[in-house]
């Protein structure tokens, strides 16, 4: 409980100073130096780098020494068959896994140079700067206004609020839609204006990275199309990260593709063209031919 | 020609499967059967049907059964007048427990000067605080206003009891209801008027104060009766008005059913028919032991002037007690349990074993809480250093509220652990991916799609509080009071002790009248606490999904 309202409040005069910084940090440490050193994949704009992750299920090994990159404004998808661990890793980035009694996560994982399984990181704090959109479109009850108001009143962002709003709907390309009807209830929409008001309702409160987990997986053609869209014009303005089944998807939306293969190792990350037209592993490339999985 | 056994695909029995649905009708059936004997049978004494003609009921199954069946019949197949009926009834029932409850609430066991003095300290800063929260959406120091009410109001009304009271005694008891009920009625009328129904702001006005005007206008009125005090009135214009009002709204705004408005017409036209008829025939009428004297008359050793006034009341007191620490104290336990104690690790063990332990409680006979509430409520004296904790008095008011929220605290803990569980996961996560702390989860997304099924469980534990009689005679309330309660130390009777003393009286106009009508009350009191909770289940169901 106390460490949850300390993170309030550190988060307010984050956000009061406009730094960056999610718990103040010592620059020399850690940070984009050491990226240049160890990544394979070098960019100038890292933005969460995993080095030796390992995620356990109790006794189960869920993922292996992942070491990746993911460059900043940019869309990175997470391609892979079921249970290979890609939707662990993403649920790593935001600390979601931590809800998970018997879920222990070993190695580091840095956000903005700050390894965020450090003790003196607030999970909460965290996930008030990587928003998450979830594989089925989960709405709250209530009217669209108040769904995406939600995040603004849980971090006291209230200033303008109206907006904000209407800002948001109209990134996620759902303002024209509902602007006539925001008092009526979030649940009678359909599944794809569900799904946008999530994304809606993520980047409302201006998160730097926005992760999805098979956003799309849950909806019909249409729908898919109108997502994968939109993801496209967010990544002008965040770093997206999208975990998929779908690698047509991957092709079509992403610029870097990490390819997970059961065991939860990470087999390639790369260029999303290089992975699609010409992986190193036979493995990746026989998944991407459809040999298996 | 070929054989037809050849040609078909077979036969596969089903003897077994008709066996079981005949065996499962039966067994519902005997269910049905047995509670409608009982009902027949208690109904048949306390109205005193025995005493009417054939003429009588001639009559009344002419002028209000048959066009009621008749009105059945024709709801059956088109469910918008239905809905329009039961929602008419449904509001109906709602309104006349609603001014029951608060006539006996704040007008006999308050009374003017302490209703006054929380609904000052209390309430009108809670809902002034509430309103500004809806007027001013960006303003989140609202809700911690509100708890604050919740927690210094009390404490400073306490404190200002003496002055406020007098206040209070100065503006007269009608004053002090017109002012704390009628206007905050006519507010809420207008907002309804506005809200629901989507009248101009002026016409919405307009309907708000429709019902001071009602209220000042009908004092003249009602002063002809003595039996209805003017505090009385403003309570039925308020508590009963607001909701058939709505209902009456409601109904009038959906074309499709108005036909609903025949089931008012029937049951009161049919009714005033009948009587009409009856009266012009000269028929033997019913003498029934179940009337408006039974209800507000102290019980009596003459059956004909017998009442259940105190035990209701006693009742009442004890049903608004037990409410409140139920709620509290079980809806607290439930939420700790469900989404703040451990499930994994030596503490999940703990949690477990608790969770055990409280199913294990649901099932303790009551007649043991009984003992145990005589034993820490009445029975008790504990010295510490300067400090005498001495009980709470044999057969009190606390001591009786206490034990019967001991009864059904397992029971609402459960039930409120269910309706927490049923909250769906991913809404859970939805609001923790967002940045929420635990307890802005807890309060922005599981309470309030968990409230109806913790209302309604809270509500059906109500209604098994109020029919025990066991733990009541543990800890020694009285058989028989000829007044009502009127503080917390106080010792009281309740329906079910009133009757239970009646039944073992001589006389068998008791033994069978008296006791069939206060049997008839608390059902109907019983009866209709199941209905709200049915009512709040189902209108929270079609609005979660």
């Amino acid at each position: 409980m106390t460490t949850e309202d300390m993170a309030t409040e550190q988060d307010t005069t984050a956000d009061d100073d406009g730094t960056d910084s999610l718990i103040t940090t010592d620059p020399g440490k850690g940070g984009l130096d050491e990226n240049a050193d160890s990544g394979t994949v070098a960019s100038a704009g890292t933005v969460i780098e995993s080095r030796d992750l390992d995620v356990f299920y109790g006794e189960t090994r869920a993922l292996q020494d992942i070491a990746l990159q993911i460059p900043e404004n940019q869309v990175t998808a997470m391609i892979g068959p079921s249970g290979c661990g890609k939707s662990t890793f993403l649920r790593c980035i935001n600390r979601m896994n931590d809800l998970i009694d018997i879920c222990r996560v070993e190695g580091e994982l840095t956000f903005s140079g700050k390894n965020v399984y450090d003790d003196d990181v607030d999970p909460v704090a965290l996930r008030r700067r990587i928003g998450m959109v979830f594989q089925h479109p989960n709405p709250f009850p209530k009217s669209i206004y108040d769904n995406v108001a939600y995040g603004l009143r849980t971090q006291d962002k209230t200033d303008d609020m109206d907006e904000v709003i209407e800002e948001s709907l109209k990134k996620a390309a759902l303002w024209d839609e509902v602007k006539d009807r925001l008092d009526d209830s979030a649940l009678d929409l359909s599944g794809g204006q569900q799904q946008r008001l999530c994304i809606a309702r993520a980047i409302a409160v201006d998160p730097e990275v926005v992760l999805m987990d098979e956003p799309a997986s849950a909806l019909d053609p249409i729908a898919t199309s109108q997502i994968e869209d939109l993801i496209e014009d967010l990544a002008e303005e965040y770093t997206v990260v999208i975990v998929t089944h779908n690698m047509q998807q991957a092709a079509r939306i992403s610029d870097k593709t990490a390819v997970f293969l059961t065991g939860g190792e990470l087999v390639e990350f790369d260029d999303t063209d290089k992975i699609f037209e010409n992986p190193e592993s036979e493995r990746v490339e026989d998944y991407i031919t459809g040999k298996f999985g | 020609m070929a054989t037809e056994t050849d040609t078909g695909f077979g036969q596969v029995s089903r003897v077994r499967g008709i066996a079981f649905k005949g065996i499962s009708f039966a067994a519902s059936v005997v269910g049905i059967l047995a509670l409608a004997v009982l009902l027949a049978y208690v109904f048949w004494d306390a109205f005193g049907l025995a005493e009417a003609g054939t003429t009588w009921y001639l009559a009344y199954t002419a002028t209000l059964l048959v066009p009621l069946l008749g009105f059945v019949a024709y709801a059956r197949t088109r469910p918008t007048v239905a809905a329009g009926a039961f929602e008419l009834f449904g509001f109906t029932l709602a309104g006349g427990m609603l001014t029951f409850a608060t006539i006996i609430v704040f007008l006999v066991i308050a009374g003017p000067q302490v209703w006054f003095t929380y609904f000052l300290t209390v309430l009108a800063p809670f809902l002034g605080l509430y309103l500004y929260g809806q007027y001013d959406r960006e303003a989140t120091w609202v809700g911690l206003g509100m708890l604050g009410a919740l927690v210094v109001g009390p404490i400073v009304g306490t404190l200002a009891l003496g002055i406020l009271g007098t206040a209070a005694a100065l503006l007269g008891a009608p004053g002090v209801y017109f002012l704390t009920l009628v206007l905050p009625g006519a507010g809420l009328a207008a907002f309804l008027a506005a809200d629901q129904f989507g009248l101009s702001r002026r016409r919405a006005a307009a309907v708000g104060a429709v019902i001071p005007v009602v209220a000042i206008a009908g004092v003249p009125v009602v002063d002809q009766y003595p039996a209805v005090a003017r505090s009385v009135w403003f309570v039925i214009v308020v508590m009963f008005a607001i909701p058939v009002g709505y209902a009456l709204g409601n109904t009038a705004s959906q074309r499709e059913r108005w036909p609903a408005f025949a089931l008012p017409v029937i049951v009161i036209g049919g009714f005033l028919l009948g009587e009409f008829v009856v009266g012009a025939l000269g028929a033997s009428q019913p003498e029934p032991w179940l009337d408006w004297q039974f209800l507000t008359a102290a019980p009596s050793r003459i059956a004909a002037q017998a009442g259940l006034y105190p035990a209701i009341i006693g009742s009442v007191f004890l049903i608004v007690l037990v409410a409140l620490f139920t709620f509290v104290f079980g809806v607290g336990t439930a939420l700790y349990l469900e989404e703040y104690a451990p499930s994994s690790g030596p503490l999940g063990t703990a949690t477990r074993l608790i969770n055990v332990n409280i199913s294990n409680l649901a099932g303790v006979p009551s007649v043991v809480y009984g003992l145990l509430g005589l034993g820490i409520f009445v029975n008790i004296r504990v010295d510490v250093g300067p400090v005498v904790y001495a009980g709470l008095g044999a057969g009190t008011v606390l001591a009786g509220a206490l034990t019967l929220s001991l009864l059904i605290l397992p029971i609402v803990v459960i039930s409120a652990q269910e309706a927490i569980r049923s909250v769906p996961d991913s809404l859970r996560q939805a609001a923790y991916g967002m940045g929420a702390t635990r307890w802005q989860t807890i309060r922005s997304v599981v309470i309030p799609r968990s409230l109806p099924g913790i209302l309604t469980g809270t509500i059906l534990a109500l209604g098994r509080a109020i029919g025990e009689t066991a733990p009541l005679i543990m800890i020694a309330a009285a058989d028989t009071r000829y007044s009502p309660p009127g503080g917390l130390f106080e010792r009281l009777t309740a329906m079910p002790m009133q009757i239970y003393t009646w039944a073992f009286l001589p006389q068998d106009a008791f033994r069978y009248g008296v006791v069939a009508a206060g049997v008839v009350t608390l059902l109907i009191v019983l009866l209709s606490m199941n209905s709200v909770a049915i009512l709040v289940r189902n209108k929270y169901q079609q609005e979660a999904y």
